[in-house]
């Protein structure tokens, strides 16, 4: 899984626009499957779509009206055929890492190489097993903001 | 035209209307984007004679050809407008998200004109613009108002803004984004004259590049270099100031109190070897930069627990520490903090800050007329006191509001001698009496004394850069041509948007590949160095109209008349012999008169009108 370490953000954003350059071929914050908050001085970091390890309640799979989101080996990703773009899963997503265009998606780990992770050198984003303590952390910085 | 958006949009304040102007691939093709797009915008939109601080100045933002898309340390924004400390054609370059998020939005440039009625903002979200009341933010510093205005607008919004420095029209005010600034030449009051408190944006549409694949391959190709390179380690261990150090004792070109001394013996604290490992907190970067040199720097106990900064950088280790007589780190970093909060340019500052210190010595202003104890020995003290001073105009801070040229006339007494300046601007952190090149790029700079124009510190203190090898700093002979080929690479640089720490890893034959993924234009070497060229006489040509020229280029007396007094660099000054010598040869380079004039020849040569 994706993993963030918020201490180590430096609030470059390159990961950002490398998710979109990665996947559409364009760069677009606003559909990146992964979000960069520069909240202040002190506190820039990644908000990465955790496939279900921390959402708790909120979590996408629990909330899609028609089934669409399923979880599988420990990743979720979204049914296109069935989803309606009703928008619930964007709403409650507590990482802010659901998007949609005309169907809902979300982090697929680019196929198990996040591109991401390759331009993070400090290493705010780690590819590994995943770690619930760094979740809590961004859910707590989300809800400061 | 791929990479671009093709437009620029147009604000006037007074009227509060704007428009949409397009742009082509000759119009690409002539300035490339971010510097050179802004200096298009000023060069062509600000009248002759207009009053930087007046209506009719124009304010120009623009992010590079780079940014928005992903090139390692490639998101570089550009702001522009008549400076109001040097009458010159000013550019600032910084590492803000606004530049990338305004091409979102769906313009590649800004152009801002007239003034509001009171206190405004700008909101751009895609096709919606509103110049919004900015009362309620007018007084408040450069982390409340962008704070306030994403509690408004939306935390993803990015914000620009200018502290109380830019509303008291401080000639050394800056604008803030993101916790970077462009600082130098007083654009926070060009702001700050057209009431203008901030520009927030939200863009959300794709920006789309010629050959994604390519650009993907040519970032990763980039990453695996910078991050094996020494700089690498240096710049996310120790920020900017990692040579600190060497320039003090191997090159003695340090600047000490007011640049009476050249190696500052009590540099201890402020070199990045020491504090680094105790302040810093995390890494910090620029939009874009995969090679942070930011740090997150904090002091946790005493006197100044509480500062948190993204700092310290080297020139501002020299601005308030060195050339201050301030060896206190915590003190440099309230006292940078200060400058962040009120929106003042940390160079600048600093400089003025350790001219008054001199003249304090020389018992030209008493303790009564400064109403602050400026001995060197209560410099950590004195120096964050009198920044508070400068940035709201309170007491002598208001004398020095607007820098040492204007500070020195309204002192008298002899204060000019110690006024260390070139066009009215504050020179940064390298003693060019031991770099003559150098100094002529001081000279030079359309901005006034800039390290960054023409970027010779790198080849005259390493000893070579680029196509030149066993360049002597000591010597004035052959530096003409140097320093104007090297602004013109500057230039390219500044419109690519990417950062000038990167041109050793890209140099320019390695910029066409980068920029025909993104644009899918075909660049060569020397087309962008023509380029650069047309940039900078576009500011050369702006400088002589306002009536900027030679007489106003030269030297301070300091470094023509007093030789380097301590260190290795010791006995070396820059005679008016060589100044003279330094500055035909440079106008010859150029194509210009002796007097600083582009020729109607060279204008036309270039394309110019």
């Amino acid at each position: 899984m994706l993993v963030p370490y918020p201490e180590n953000c430096t609030g470059c954003r390159f990961c950002e626009m490398a998710c979109t350059i990665f996947h559409e071929g364009v760069v677009n914050h606003t559909t990146a499957r992964l979000q960069v908050h520069k909240k202040n001085v002190k506190v820039d970091f990644p908000s990465v779509c955790t496939h279900c390890v921390s959402c708790g309640e909120d979590c996408c799979v629990l909330h899609c009206p028609v089934e669409a989101i399923k979880k599988e080996n420990g990743r979720v990703f979204v049914n296109q055929d069935e989803c309606t773009a009703c928008g619930t899963c964007v709403e409650v997503c507590p990482f802010g890492v659901m998007r949609m265009e005309e169907k809902a998606f979300n982090c697929d780990l680019c196929g198990g190489d996040p591109t991401c992770v390759k331009f993070c050198p400090m290493k705010a984003i780690v590819y590994e097993e995943p770690k619930p303590e760094q979740y809590e952390k961004v859910k707590k910085l989300l809800g400061e903001e | 035209m791929k990479g671009y958006v093709g437009k620029i949009l147009k604000v006037d304040l007074t009227t509060e209307k704007w428009h949409i102007k397009s742009f082509d691939e000759k119009h690409v093709r002539n300035v490339l984007g971010g510097q050179g797009f802004c200096v298009d915008i000023v060069y062509h939109g600000v009248p002759e004679g207009a009053d930087p601080l007046g209506s009719q100045n124009v304010l120009a933002i623009a992010g590079g050809a780079f940014d928005g898309f992903p090139v390692g340390t490639g998101g570089k924004v550009a702001f522009a407008a008549k400076g109001p400390a040097t009458n010159t054609l000013v550019e600032s370059i910084m590492g803000g998200s606004i530049g990338p998020e305004l091409r979102h939005a769906g313009y590649d440039a800004l152009e801002i004109t007239g003034k509001a009625d009171g206190p405004a903002y700008i909101f751009i979200e895609d096709d919606k613009i509103e110049i919004n009341d900015a009362s309620d933010l007018w007084g408040k510093d450069t982390r409340v108002v962008p704070e306030a205005l994403k509690k408004r607008h939306g935390w993803d919004v990015k914000v620009a803004c200018i502290g109380v420095a830019g509303e008291k029209l401080s000639n050394m005010a800056c604008i803030d984004c993101d916790d970077r600034q462009s600082g130098r030449g007083g654009l926070g009051a060009v702001m700050g004259s057209k009431n203008l408190k901030a520009i927030v944006v939200r863009g959300t549409r794709d920006l789309v590049p010629h050959d994604p694949k390519k650009l993907l391959e040519l970032a990763l190709h980039y990453q695996k270099i910078y991050e094996a390179s020494p700089s690498f380690v240096e710049d996310t261990k120790y920020g900017t100031g990692e040579f600190l150090g060497w320039v003090n004792k191997d090159r003695g070109v340090f600047p000490t109190k007011n640049w009476q001394e050249s190696v500052y013996n009590e540099r201890q604290q402020i070199d990045p070897y020491y504090w680094a490992p105790k302040y810093v907190t995390k890494n910090k970067a620029c939009f874009a930069c995969t090679k942070p040199c930011g740090k997150l720097f904090e002091v946790k106990s005493g006197k100044f627990a509480g500062v948190a900064i993204d700092g310290i950088e080297y020139e501002t280790l020299y601005s308030l520490g060195g050339t201050c007589g301030n060896p206190d780190v915590e003190s440099v970093a309230r006292a940078n903090e200060l400058c962040d909060l009120l929106g003042l340019d940390t160079i600048s500052c600093g400089v003025t800050i350790g001219f008054a210190m001199e003249l304090y010595q020389r018992g030209i202003i008493s303790r009564q007329e400064a109403g602050v104890d400026l001995s060197w020995s209560n410099a950590p003290s004195a120096v964050p006191e009198m920044v508070e001073l400068i940035g709201n105009r309170r007491g002598f801070g208001d004398v020095l509001a607007n820098g040492v040229k204007v500070a020195a006339q309204k002192i008298g007494k002899g204060a000019e001698r110690y006024a260390i300046h070139t066009k009215g601007l504050e020179p940064p952190a390298y003693d060019v009496r031991g770099m003559k090149g150098h100094g002529l790029a001081y000279m030079t700079s359309t901005r006034g004394a800039c390290h960054l124009r023409a970027g010779f510190y790198a080849p005259e203190l390493v000893g070579k850069f680029w196509k030149w090898e066993g360049i002597d700093r000591f010597s004035a002979v052959g530096k003409g041509p140097m320093v104007a080929t090297m602004e013109n690479f500057m230039c390219v640089y500044d419109s690519v948007g990417l950062c000038k720490f990167s041109r050793g890893f890209y140099l320019i034959a390695k910029l066409p590949e980068v920029l025909e993924a993104i644009t899918g234009l075909r660049f060569t070497e020397d087309e962008l160095l023509k380029i650069g060229e047309r940039i900078h006489n576009m500011k050369g040509a702006f400088n002589y109209r306002e009536g900027v020229t030679r007489k106003d280029w030269l030297l301070p007396q300091r470094v023509l008349e007093d030789p380097i007094t301590d260190g290795v660099s010791k006995g070396s000054k820059i005679s008016v012999d060589e100044m003279n010598l330094m500055l035909d040869d440079y106008m010859n380079a150029r194509g210009w008169t002796k007097d600083g004039k582009p020729t109607p020849e060279k204008l036309k040569e270039l394309g110019i009108e």
